[in-house]
């Protein structure tokens, strides 16, 4: 009875210390879309540039990751079937993006790409500025996101029994179609898990990507932008909208994952 | 001979296996038994081609194969959890190697619908594998496992997932395929399991055969 009651007690406490964190993760987002006036949310909505902003985040950020996926998904592959000499560090180096500064990772990646780096030199011998550039953008967004795809990918082939695989060659199948028919369609859910959170995280990215390219500008340095030069009034109807956004990616990706 | 195994040696640990050496002649039922740790399942693997040996040569219906990936080996395996694709029917698990082959679909309807009617499972090609009971689950895998023809059958622990009740149902099914003339390998830690089904046997200990007749 003892044991029952305290089992209890610790079951409330917890979850009030659970709720007070839930609540710090609601309250900020409710207080933007409930101080949110209706004119101000309209004339944004039709605002060329806010909307140009958006598709230019939602295409750069799917383009970056479908590109990021032919190179991610071989590597989770081998990480999660492979062992072999410094694959500790490997692993370290794809978690390496989560863990610095987003805007050091800007400057690392700006002086990577600048006109007298050997890539800059190189794309400005064919024409190309990369800085301020699509490119740029998407390059800031797949080094901050592509670990989510790495991990998330890395995680679903470990799941798929190596059984099957050897089932697989068993009966005549190559390495090759043992992966694309066997592998890729039983990690499949935790591959598609990989690509939205990779799509979202890039998206969302403000610090490498506003140190690389302020302009053209994406939906996250438009509202920093908008804060800057115009204040909060100014920057909380465009925050609201691309907030809408990215939770609208995220509930689908829910509904995905529960089916 | 359907299969000459000579002087087979492989290492994994501290583990030993080998030298072993053996035959098998066509259409035969070889009994591999022993206790877990006795490496009947490595000597398995070596036939199928999942591990490669370190001596020795494996040589199947002439040809030697002792290098072969498992793809090219004449070799059909049933693994003692079947190893059913769960993302695939009942129809496209037994497809599953024709497909590989690239036959034409209505090669591999035909083939399907054949061991379907063999394996009494011809109800069951359109469901999900999730679906099926322990012996449904035997049959699919013995479907798939023998659809393109391989000239031996590893059995691996095939009746120690099943029910009492299905036991003498699955072995029957065996001894079907036997008569069929199928060159058949049944690894087992249960010598009961294979009287009335195997032409040869083989005991292994500690790596080493301990007896055979």
């Amino acid at each position: 009875m003892r044991f029952n009651n305290s089992f209890n007690l610790t079951y409330l406490i917890f979850a009030l210390l659970g709720g007070i964190i839930l609540i710090f993760l609601i309250a900020p987002l409710l207080g933007l879309f409930f101080s949110l006036k209706a004119p101000q949310l309209f004339s944004t909505i039709n605002d060329s540039q806010v909307s140009n902003s958006i598709y230019r985040t939602l295409l750069i950020s799917a383009f970056v990751t479908l590109i990021a996926s032919l190179f991610a998904l071989p590597l989770a592959y081998i990480l999660a079937r492979k062992r072999f000499p410094l694959k500790g560090l490997i692993e370290a180096i794809i978690d390496l993006p989560i863990v610095i500064p987003h805007s050091a990772a800007g400057i690392a990646l700006l002086g990577f790409i600048s006109r007298d780096s050997l890539v800059g030199s190189l794309a400005s011998s064919v024409g190309l500025n990369l800085v301020g550039s699509s490119t740029a953008i998407g390059m800031a967004m797949a080094f901050v996101s592509v670990p989510f795809l790495i991990n998330s990918a890395r995680d679903g082939f470990a799941a798929v029994p190596v059984r099957l695989e050897q089932v697989a060659e068993t009966l005549g199948a190559s390495r090759y179609q043992v992966f694309t028919q066997i592998s890729l369609p039983l990690a499949k859910r935790s591959v598609i898990s990989g690509l939205v959170l990779m799509f979202a995280r890039g998206m969302s990215e403000f610090g490498a990507v506003v140190i690389v390219a302020y302009h053209p500008m994406t939906t996250p340095v438009l509202i920093f932008d908008r804060f800057n030069s115009f204040g909060l009034d100014y920057a909380r109807p465009v925050a609201a909208i691309f907030i809408a956004v990215t939770l609208l990616i995220f509930i689908l990706l829910r509904i995905y994952q529960k089916r | 001979m359907m299969l000459q195994i000579e002087s087979l040696e492989y290492s994994v640990g501290e583990f030993n296996l080998g030298p072993l050496s053996f035959e098998l002649e066509k259409g035969g039922y070889l009994a591999i038994s022993g206790p877990s740790g006795s490496g009947k399942s490595l000597l398995m693997e070596l036939i199928a081609g999942l591990r490669r040996a370190k001596n020795g040569k494996i040589i199947i219906d002439s040809a030697n194969h002792t290098f072969t990936p498992p793809r090219e080996r004449p070799v059909g395996l049933l693994f003692q959890d079947y190893a059913l694709f769960p993302h695939l029917s009942v129809y496209d698990n037994i497809a599953f190697p024709l497909r590989i082959m690239k036959k034409e679909s209505k090669v591999i309807d035909s083939r399907v619908k054949t061991l379907a009617d063999y394996f009494s499972i011809e109800k069951l090609t359109g469901r999900d594998v999730g679906t099926l009971s322990g012996g449904e689950r035997q049959r699919v895998a013995l479907a798939r496992a023998i659809a393109y023809e391989p000239n031996i059958l590893i059995l691996d622990e095939p009746l120690s997932a099943l029910d009492e009740d299905l036991r003498e149902e699955a072995k029957q099914t065996l001894a079907d395929l036997k008569k069929m003339g199928q060159t058949i390998i049944h690894v087992t830690h249960n010598r009961n399991e294979i009287e009335g089904l195997a032409s040869k046997s083989i005991a292994l200990f500690q790596g080493f055969i301990k007896s055979e007749f």
